[in-house]
């Protein structure tokens, strides 16, 4: 079977939609009578008036000797095939929640009402068409039937890297990996630490947002003494690192604000067998997350979440659990394997 | 410089034309360029053709790189105020393949009515180009005669071409290319019938349909020319193809007007061996010149096999002029160091 998988592509600019789409081309060239590849459509979004080209661009393209399409994004998806599914990564937004915000450089745009409605026509008459439509999130689903009245099936982007992800040791600190910020609360943990009993530690690592935030991170440690017991390694850490780092915690932590998805870092931890603690109004997390049994859900403050770490330093009730969460992720079709088969469901 | 390189592919369809694509990206990351690549689906077929051009057209990029290398067809239409054609070839149905059972509409007015459209879409878009290279003097004249564009040959080098090495010379004439009717290798295994030395000839490749492969193998079985043709009918890989060249005697490559000498003619100088070719081969006659980096005869059974004799009883010639190919692919300047500069400055 050949597999094509189409996505967009603004030129020089990489992020997490092309790692998705190069890896999955890579685990369907894994699979034996699969033939994949990538074909990615140069976009444009401004100006404005350019989208009406860029949808009527890919409406002219034509495949051949193509089995199935696996169409990822706005506008490539509107290629036209017979045989088409759709994982839909997001919409063109601009024409869609953010334009209802006002929030879309369409907004402003005189023939912005017009344009909005040509890609929604677009997107409709495609959509229709397609053989089946998965969205990678709750988000992206109630999106697509709030605004096209199409229904979809939720399926999940997996994990990148499991195979970096394997578990090992329960050591003696916590992990909170991910971009550190305001947005991601790191701050809590670290007054947290203040406050936990046991003698585990707390390592953080991921990039800075904004240099500030860090200021106030390493403030609130001189203050309160707490360089022993609280690392912070700030910057970018590769793949490798980031996985030896997960492996050997004794559990890890992620309390985001409300977030869109279940998060990787929340994925990558459970994958090697690593509870996770997380807060109430942390979001997607806690689709995963459930207290005491695949982690702990914490009240957003810093005396809450240091009595959620003193039970994890519980090392039996640390692995206990963080096994019950990597049992819980293989039962909620997160892998490569289930993903493909959807994909390719006839 | 950031520089976007746009060609046309048929998805999963491996040949040519994505090596000279991928090979050129990865020099130009070398010389220290941001490279971005896109590929893009186009099948010549007249019920959409103008369609697909279209699609190319809008593909707009300029805002985004600082140059725009186009090579195959029709990724020249792409607008780009700093634009640069690497041009592989025409769509030849419609161009010097018209007269041929290749022509995919009719010659009444209607079908002359949309072959004079798109030569003359092309012209107005390569026109466009601040230049215009081709990967063979075939092309370069195809350009001038049929759009009036004067272009100059770029040829296309290898990737890596220093790990091909030379052993000896053996009795085997090498194949290394796709089996398909029009690299004819059924002429080739026709002349074995008839050559009066021990030499040998090997096939090595794919081939897209059966047909030829049927025919080959069943000429080999009907005249009992197992022992002396080795058909290897796999996709050979880079490392085998080392191995199959280095204790080669010549390398044949005789396809029917081909627009470019083709990569094996070069993998056979690189490995110092020199290259049996047909008086109709096309662009492989740029290279090759008879008597001096290989031979040069007509397309012919009888004369092929007479070729192949004299390349296993005179060694000492077919060894001067397996160095003498190596020697020359310096001559005419195949190098990437000639294209990236060709292409960037």
């Amino acid at each position: 079977m050949r597999v094509l998988v189409l996505n967009n592509a603004a030129p020089f600019i990489r992020g997490g939609a092309e790692e998705l789409a190069d890896q999955l081309v890579a685990r369907l060239n894994a699979i034996s009578g699969v033939e994949a590849e990538l074909l990615r459509i140069p976009l444009r979004s401004e100006p404005a008036e350019g989208l009406i080209e860029q949808i009527l661009l890919n409406q002219s393209l034509r495949l051949y000797q193509v089995d199935r399409v696996v169409a990822l994004k706005f506008p490539a998806y509107l290629i036209p095939h017979p045989n088409k599914v759709l994982w839909l990564l997001h919409q063109f937004r601009q024409a869609y929640d953010l334009y209802e915000a006002g929030n879309s450089y369409l907004c402003e745009h005189p023939s912005g009402a017009r344009i909005v409605q040509l890609v929604r026509n677009a997107d409709r008459k495609c959509f229709l068409k397609c053989r089946a439509i998965y969205t990678n999130s709750p988000v992206t689903q109630r999106r697509l039937l709030k605004f096209n009245g199409i229904s979809s099936t939720v399926l999940y982007p997996p994990l990148l890297d499991p195979e970096r992800f394997r578990g090992g040791q329960y050591g003696s600190y916590v992990f909170a990996g991910g971009r550190v910020g305001a947005g991601k609360r790191q701050h809590l943990l670290v007054e947290a630490m203040r406050m936990v009993k046991s003698d585990i530690r707390l390592v953080v690592a991921g990039p800075l947002d904004d240099d500030e935030y860090g200021r106030k991170l390493r403030g609130v440690i001189d203050q309160y003494g707490l360089s022993s017991r609280v690392e912070l390694k700030f910057g970018f850490h590769g793949r490798d690192e980031i996985a030896r780092l997960v492996n050997g915690a004794l559990a890890c932590v992620y309390i985001p604000i409300d977030e869109d998805s279940m998060g990787y870092v929340t994925m990558e931890a459970f994958c090697a067998a690593k509870a996770v603690l997380t807060v109430k109004d942390a979001g997607g997390v806690l689709e995963l997350v459930r207290d005491g049994a695949t982690g702990m859900v914490a009240e957003p403050d810093p005396n809450s979440i240091a009595i959620g770490l003193d039970r994890l330093a519980d090392l039996s009730a640390a692995r206990e659990m963080g096994l019950a969460a990597r049992a819980l992720l293989e039962g909620k079709s997160l892998s490569w394997k289930y993903t493909i088969e959807r994909l390719l469901d006839d | 410089m950031k520089i976007v390189i746009a060609s046309s592919f048929v998805p999963f369809v491996h040949g040519g034309g994505r090596f000279i694509v991928d090979w050129l990206e990865l020099k130009l990351r070398e010389h220290g360029h941001q490279v971005e690549r896109f590929f893009l689906p186009f099948i010549d077929r007249p019920e959409d053709l103008f369609d697909q051009i279209l699609a190319f057209r809008l593909i707009d990029v300029s805002s985004a790189c600082d140059r725009l290398i186009a090579i195959r067809p029709p990724a020249h239409v792409l607008p780009h105020p700093n634009k640069v054609l690497w041009f592989i070839h025409h769509i030849r149905s419609l161009y010097d393949l018209w007269d041929s059972p290749y022509r995919f509409v009719p010659d009444n007015p209607s079908g002359r009515a949309f072959r004079s459209a798109l030569i003359d879409l092309d012209t107005r878009t390569i026109l466009e180009a601040q230049r215009v290279f081709t990967n063979s003097q075939v092309v370069a004249t195809r350009l001038q005669h049929f759009n009036g564009i004067a272009a100059k040959p770029l040829y296309p080098p290898i990737l890596a071409p220093e790990r091909f090495r030379h052993d000896r010379y053996g009795e085997e004439i090498v194949v290394i290319c796709r089996i398909e009717p029009h690299k004819r290798q059924s002429l080739l295994v026709e002349a074995m019938r008839y050559v009066k030395t021990p030499v040998k000839l090997r096939l090595c490749g794919t081939s897209m349909g059966s047909v030829h492969l049927d025919e080959i193998a069943a000429t080999i079985a009907k005249y009992g020319m197992q022992s002396k043709v080795i058909f290897e009918n796999r996709w050979i890989s880079e490392e085998e193809k080392v191995e199959r060249l280095a204790p080669a005697l010549a390398v044949a490559y005789l396809p029917q007007d081909e627009d470019s000498y083709g990569y094996c003619s070069l993998e056979a100088g690189h490995a110092q061996k020199c290259v049996l070719t047909t008086n109709d081969s096309g662009g492989v006659l740029e290279l090759v010149k008879d008597g001096v980096n290989g031979l040069i005869v007509p397309p012919d059974p009888l004369a092929l096999a007479e070729a192949m004799d004299q390349l296993f009883v005179d060694r000492a010639l077919t060894a001067r002029m397996g160095e003498a190919n190596r020697r020359r692919i310096t001559e005419m300047a195949i190098d990437w160091t000639t294209v990236v500069d060709s292409l960037t400055s």
